[in-house]
């Protein structure tokens, strides 16, 4: 890349940092995000491992079921820990699980997508109709089976993940990757003598990529989500205290009952604002990639 | 002399896109009497189909319009919306740029073309109207069954004698044309040209024919304008405009479509240096001096309106008129 | 000398639609050729089919006395020689590569990155956008039309080709700015002894820079011949109808066919053109007791015109 070219690559960078100041729903996402980003990965400084070991608490002398005002931050569980420590723990492995699994899910989806979509002929047909066989497979009987098959443990279920939602992506991908085939500088290049590699570094993936950040940041909720269900179902690793550990554990001892709220509801909020959070910077990063969408 | 159908006058047209002013018309003043034909020409940015929508006020929501427009001895600008809407397609229609996205593409022809006739006589039954419709067809040279198909099967050619049919169809004095051959295919454009005067003399229709090729409109339109940077430059009688123009852009814009068989054209091709003007961005003084070929310098500082040139023409220029 | 270009006997069919139907054509060194047809002609196709974009359903395309290549160290190399501009100069530039990227990508694929910006600054400069620095790191869309044009035409030129198609090249610009375009593509001709076919609807456009025109419908050609000759004495009925409808044609009576291009998957038999011309409309066919021939033989192409009624065809009086 020319220095002319790099100027300008920085200067649009600026301005799309600018772009995405300027838009309220983005810097509220991001702040948001921040926040859970911070605790998560101050965790170690925040709250000691020992607030998750119900024999440590036990040995502390923790009162069980209390509620806040009894006990900060957050009150106790069943088994005398603390929440607050179960908030700040589980904030790292929900995250952590969201990311991988979008990564994961991204890098499958945007290859399949990519080769369907540029190669055509008999392969896209084949791909197509993989992706089509995994898109129709009901979710959580496949998570179930593959739970039951590879058991119980944060990578398999980020493994799970990953196979239930790579379709989507690979479908978005492979049709914006025919419609940039088809436009006419692509002919030029093929005019001018570029080889396949060079088309799809040069015009293919410059002109995907925006599409591409905004589908990678918009799939990390729904990874989140789908790790909460599958741990509140029971399916998640038992050794990982996950947000959707926590709510499952509230519900199965009966904190509802009970009106414990102070042990399901930080949990459940905080997956309401990261999903959120996530969704607000996707939509932004949308507009920005997409002019035609932003609103008059 | 009748008096006039359309009488434009001051009309200026301005637009807001992000954050700035674009001023698409800048004060036009003209007349249109009944059945006569009057031709727009100038290219992309000239304000020619901001124009042409100002009459029917079919502008966007965000432009702000000033001066008048007398249709009929209504000033269409200062319409309530009632009146508005009566008016529109009755008095005056337009026919669009035949493009695909013209008609809309889930619905049947005839249904679109009955639309308007449905809109403004409430007591016309379905059945009166499908055969106004299959009328109308057959008015344009299209066969009656067309009413039931769809645009994408239509040709390029077709779905312009569909917009031509849908303009006629509340039977308005006044035809507004928008660079209705532009992307038709050269046998096709002279059959609509045909189609346009055929229909023009049996319904004396007054007719504004818009376009950027000014050799469509010498055979068409009795009286030509020129507009650049939304003002009109020169106006006359169009044979006359075509083959003496005074300002020196009708002369840039005449030369660029060559007479075949002129040797002064062969093998050398005529055009302006230079760029179509940035309506946000106009130089001071005459827009036009930035590519003009016998610019002076008096002619950055003179916002030159149109002046008398002969009978029956104007030219905006300092050269003219002394 | 043999032709720059030899297009024998060449037909490209998409299923069923035969948009090539058996053209034969030279494009001579040194020339400006303009292909002049309407919408369905197959004209794009064609020229399509010369650049090695598409491949021929029969017949063959030469250039410089060699077949065409269509893949290895041959196919790479004959993009040097051959190039092409498009009709929407808007379209066929890359909204994400800077002015100095797009016309450079040509020169990177054949030569590397030594000398890159002196080339380019050459190719932009004598495509008539100077000083060409400024236009270095600009978008498509922060130039005018025009200037996209001209920086597609820098984008083709940087690797000096011998042969420059050109497809409709100014049919999307504004008319004032046509003149300029039409002028650098003659200029370069000119002075560098480029050869240039340009795809056109536009006679006007043949008129302006073409050395010889060939008129083509529904996937033939039907009538070449040097420019002055066509333009002023056209022999086929359908380039006869043609230039009579150009607005500032005064030396022909109009003649206005009716309907129009018949869908190349049902190519009418005989003379391709019988359906619509004026010839058979109007009784002169008969007249020359060439009606049944017009009707069920397609005629050849002799002496650069393809017409019963033509000389040297039967009907045209010669023998």
């Amino acid at each position: 890349m020319t220095s002319i070219t790099s100027q300008r690559r920085r200067k649009a960078v600026r301005l799309a940092v600018r772009q995405f100041r300027s838009s309220r729903a983005g810097m509220v996402g991001l702040v948001i995000l921040s926040v859970f980003v911070v605790i998560a990965v101050a965790a170690p400084l925040i709250s000691s491992r020992d607030g998750l070991d119900v024999i440590a608490a036990r040995a502390a002398g923790n009162p069980s079921w209390a509620p806040p005002s009894e006990f900060p931050l957050l009150g106790t569980d069943h088994l005398r820990r603390s929440v607050a420590s179960q908030f700040v723990w589980g904030s790292r492995v929900s995250l952590f699980v969201g990311l991988a699994a979008t990564v994961l899910t991204m890098v499958i989806g945007t290859v399949i997508g990519l080769t369907a979509g540029f190669l055509g002929g008999k392969l896209e047909a084949i791909l197509m109709r993989l992706t089509e066989w995994f898109l129709v497979i009901p979710f959580l009987p496949l998570a179930i089976v593959l739970a039951a098959i590879l058991g119980r443990s944060l990578w398999n279920i980020i493994l799970v993940i990953a196979v239930t939602s790579w379709p989507a992506t690979a479908r978005l991908l492979r049709a914006q990757v025919l419609s940039v085939k088809n436009r006419l500088f692509v002919d030029r290049a093929r005019a001018l003598g570029s080889t396949p590699g060079q088309i799809v570094r040069r015009h293919i993936l410059p002109n995907v990529s925006g599409l591409i950040l905004a589908n990678t940041t918009l799939t990390v909720p729904v990874a989140i989500l789908t790790e909460t269900t599958l741990a509140f179902l029971g399916l998640g690793d038992p050794r990982a205290a996950s947000w959707g550990k926590t709510l499952e554990e509230a519900f199965v001892n009966g904190a509802i009952t009970r009106n414990a709220w102070w042990y399901y509801l930080p949990a459940g909020l905080g997956i309401v604002a990261v999903v959120l959070a996530f969704s607000l910077i996707g939509r932004t990063l949308e507009e920005i990639a997409n002019p035609r969408l932003r609103s008059r | 002399m009748s008096d006039p159908l359309l009488s434009v006058e001051d009309l200026t047209v301005t637009y807001r896109a992000a954050g700035k002013s674009v001023p698409a018309v800048r004060g036009v003043t003209f007349g249109l009497s009944v059945g006569e034909t009057l031709g727009l020409a100038g290219e992309s940015g000239c304000g020619k189909s901001s124009l042409a929508n100002a009459v029917l006020r079919l502008l966007p929501l965000g432009a702000k319009t000033g001066g008048k427009v007398m249709l009929e001895g209504e000033d269409v600008l200062a319409m309530k919306p009632g009146r508005l809407r009566a008016v529109r397609w009755t008095e005056a229609a337009i026919v669009f740029q035949g493009a695909l996205h013209a008609l809309n593409p889930v619905q049947r022809v005839g249904d679109q073309i009955a639309e308007p006739m449905l809109l403004h006589d409430g007591a016309l039954t379905d059945r009166a109207a499908a055969a106004a419709v299959k009328g109308l067809l057959s008015h344009v040279g299209l066969p009656e069954r067309f009413a039931r198909s769809y645009p994408h099967q239509l040709s390029g050619g077709q779905r312009q004698r569909v917009l031509i049919a849908m303009a006629l169809a509340c039977d308005p004095a006044l035809l507004i044309a928008d660079e209705p051959t532009t992307a038709l295919d050269l046998m096709v454009q002279a059959q609509v040209l045909a189609l346009l005067e055929r229909l023009r003399t049996e319904r004396g229709l007054a007719m504004i024919f818009i376009t950027h090729d000014l050799s469509v409109l010498t055979h068409t339109t009795k009286r030509l304008a020129v507009m650049y940077a939304g003002r009109i430059v020169e106006e006359g009688p169009s044979d006359q405009l075509f083959t003496a123009p005074f300002h020196p852009y009708s002369a840039a814009l005449t030369a660029a479509f060559p007479s075949i068989g002129d040797p002064g054209s062969r093998m050398h091709p005529s055009g302006l240096a230079g760029d179509p003007p940035d309506p946000t961005d106009l130089p001071s003084g005459c827009p036009f001096r930035v590519r003009c070929p016998v610019v002076e310098d008096r002619c950055a500082e003179i916002d030159i309106r149109l002046v008398a040139a002969g009978e029956d023409r104007s030219a905006a220029c300092v050269l003219v008129g002394t | 000398m043999s032709s720059l270009v030899e297009v024998a006997g060449v037909s490209v069919r998409f299923g069923a639609a035969r948009a090539v139907d058996g053209v034969d054509l030279t494009v001579e060194t040194g020339e400006v050729l303009a292909l002049v047809g309407e919408s369905g002609s197959g004209k794009t196709t064609l020229i399509r089919t010369i650049l090695g974009l598409q491949y021929p359903t029969a017949g063959s395309v030469s250039f410089q006395g060699k077949p065409v290549p269509n893949h290895g160290p041959a196919a790479r190399s004959y993009r040097r020689d051959v190039q092409m501009v498009f009709q929407d100069p808007t379209g066929a530039l890359n909204p994400r590569q800077t002015i100095y990227e797009a016309v450079a990508e040509g020169h990177r694929i054949h030569h590397g990155h030594e000398g890159e910006k002196e080339k380019v600054a050459e190719a932009l400069a004598s495509a008539g956008l100077r000083p060409p620095e400024r236009f270095f790191p600009l978008y498509p869309h922060e130039v005018s039309g025009g200037q996209r044009q001209r920086a597609v035409i820098a984008g083709a030129m940087i690797l000096h080709p011998k042969l420059l198609l050109a497809d409709e090249p100014v049919a999307s610009l504004d008319a004032s700015i046509r003149g300029e375009i039409l002028a650098l593509l003659r200029r370069l001709v000119d002075q560098t002894g480029l050869t240039v076919l340009v795809v056109t609807h536009d006679l006007g456009l043949a008129w302006n820079i073409a050395d010889r025109v060939a008129v083509m419908y529904l996937g033939r050609v039907v009538e070449v011949g040097p420019t002055d000759q066509i333009l002023a004495e056209p022999r086929h009925p359908y380039t006869r109808a043609l230039l009579s409808v150009v607005p500032e044609v005064h030396h022909l009576e109009p003649q206005i066919l009716i309907g129009e291009i018949p869908d190349p998957t049902r190519i009418p038999t005989g003379c391709r053109f019988h359906p619509r011309c004026p010839v058979v409309a109007g009784g002169e066919a008969d007249r020359l007791g060439i009606l049944e021939m017009c009707k069920s033989v397609d005629p050849q192409f002799l002496e650069g015109v393809a017409c019963h009624a033509s000389p040297p065809h039967a009907g045209g009086g010669g023998t």
